[in-house]
């Protein structure tokens, strides 16, 4: 990968951070196991690794803004995740952020002077 | 799942405590099943879908200590400036001040030249790694422990001074000063332990007179000091009214009791003179005794120090123009 690659790579990487959480507690509204989370994440365009997922909910679980219940009805134990109420309140003001931001940058780039 | 995926979990969960580690494993192996699944429901067969989903999650140390939030830095960006600062610190008083006792110590018990070198390297080697390495023990101990006190927050306090860009210039004088110093010093230890004048026992026969041990000898090596940390003060702040005063202090406390000891002819010792046969009141020609010529000379080099130090003083505090700060460097 050339230098350039590996820049425009940092700056998307630095600009995606945080937006995984989002995916999540949005996505997690209805109840999914990690990897099918992934697969339906990946499906939408927001590419997240494995080995930084399952941590991650791991995380958002202890924050409390995540239940989780093993399934045991299934061949093996599968970990359900689900988007707690505070988790909901936490993606509802994580959207409207993300909005406003957007609409500023959509502002910006239209050359509109404070 | 094979043994592939038991080693993999084990490889993780054994660096988490052990109250941790049941939680952990189930859900790492809910992890590796559900990527080699998703191999498995495309095209891959089952021992390469596992190979193959090990592989993409990578180190499992790594793995778990995302799990269960440890640092993955010795020392993480919270301390490594305050590690930094306390290193350098410690380091740069600590180590030259041990070195030089430790050479200076030797030098006057052994004698030897080439030993008080070799133990004061090996004092400044084993005083840089063993301050290296607790220091940094400390900040691994503080990072781990997680406080969050704000003793060492930065404030605006703690901006350095602006580099000094005339400094550099003093620095040859400094150097200088301090060789001077130096050989002073070391001259008149020299005299006392190995003079070239020896008796009929093959003793050697100091120069100045050992009853000067007794008080002043011991203040000229104080004055000696004294000087090196005004020399170090005049590299570092410049002169100024207030350090050609001292310097006029210092001249003072040098001259007076050299001229009044040599004055009382206290300064030479007998033996010494009986030895080479030299007497400093015999006339050197012209009419100047040797020990006129010795009295004129340390009252010209005094007076012209002191003179020096405010003429010094006086150029320097004549203003600078203003220079950009990028000059400094």
């Amino acid at each position: 990968m050339s230098r350039d690659d590996d820049l425009t790579a940092g700056h998307l990487q630095e600009l995606r951070r945080g937006t995984v959480v989002l995916a999540c507690l949005t996505r997690l509204r209805t109840p999914d196991y990690g990897y099918s989370l992934l697969e339906s994440l990946d499906v939408l365009g927001i590419q997240v690794d494995a080995n930084t997922l399952y941590p991650l909910l791991r995380r958002l679980e202890k924050q409390g803004l995540l239940v989780s219940e093993w399934n045991t009805a299934e061949s093996r134990p599968r970990k359900f995740y689900r988007t707690s109420p505070a988790g909901d309140d936490l993606a509802a003001l994580l959207t409207d952020d993300w909005d406003r931001l957007t609409a500023s940058l959509h502002r910006l780039s239209e050359g509109e002077e404070p | 799942m094979t043994s592939l995926t038991d080693r993999y979990i084990w490889a993780a969960v054994r660096t988490v405590p052990e109250s941790e580690r049941p939680d952990l494993e189930l859900d790492i192996r809910d992890l590796i099943e559900g990527a080699v699944e998703a191999r498995t429901a495309t095209r891959h067969d089952p021992a390469a879908a596992e190979r193959d989903a090990l592989s993409e999650l990578g180190d499992p140390e790594r793995l778990a200590a995302d799990y269960v939030d440890r640092p993955l830095t010795l020392i993480g960006p919270r301390y490594y400036l305050d590690w930094l600062r306390l290193l350098r610190t410690v380091l740069l008083i600590v180590v030259p001040l041990a070195t030089v006792a430790v050479l200076v110590v030797r030098l006057l018990t052994t004698g030897s030249i080439g030993g008080a070198i070799g133990s004061a390297v090996s004092t400044a080697i084993t005083a840089t790694v063993h301050i290296g390495f607790w220091t940094t023990l400390l900040f691994v101990v503080l990072e781990r422990s997680g406080t969050t006190d704000g003793t060492m927050e930065w404030t605006v306090d703690r901006l350095p001074d602006l580099p000094d860009h005339d400094r550099s210039a003093r620095l040859p004088e400094f150097i200088a000063s301090l060789v001077f110093l130096g050989l002073f010093a070391g001259a008149i230890v020299w005299q006392q332990l190995r003079s070239v004048v020896r008796d009929e026992a093959g003793g050697a026969v100091p120069l100045l007179d050992p009853a000067l041990w007794s008080f002043w000898i011991p203040w000229f090596l104080g004055l000696i000091a004294a000087e090196a940390l005004f020399a170090l003060r005049v590299y570092r702040r410049g002169w100024s009214w207030w350090s050609a005063v001292v310097n006029l202090v210092l001249g003072l406390a040098f001259a007076v009791p050299a001229l009044l000891l040599w004055a009382g002819g206290r300064v030479l010792n007998p033996a010494f003179t009986d030895a080479v046969g030299w007497d400093p009141a015999v006339a050197a020609g012209g009419g100047w005794t040797a020990g006129g010529i010795v009295v004129a000379a340390v009252v010209i080099i005094a007076a012209w120090d002191v003179a020096d130090g405010f003429l010094r003083a006086h150029r320097a505090l004549a203003a600078h123009p203003a220079r950009p700060l990028s000059a400094h460097r």
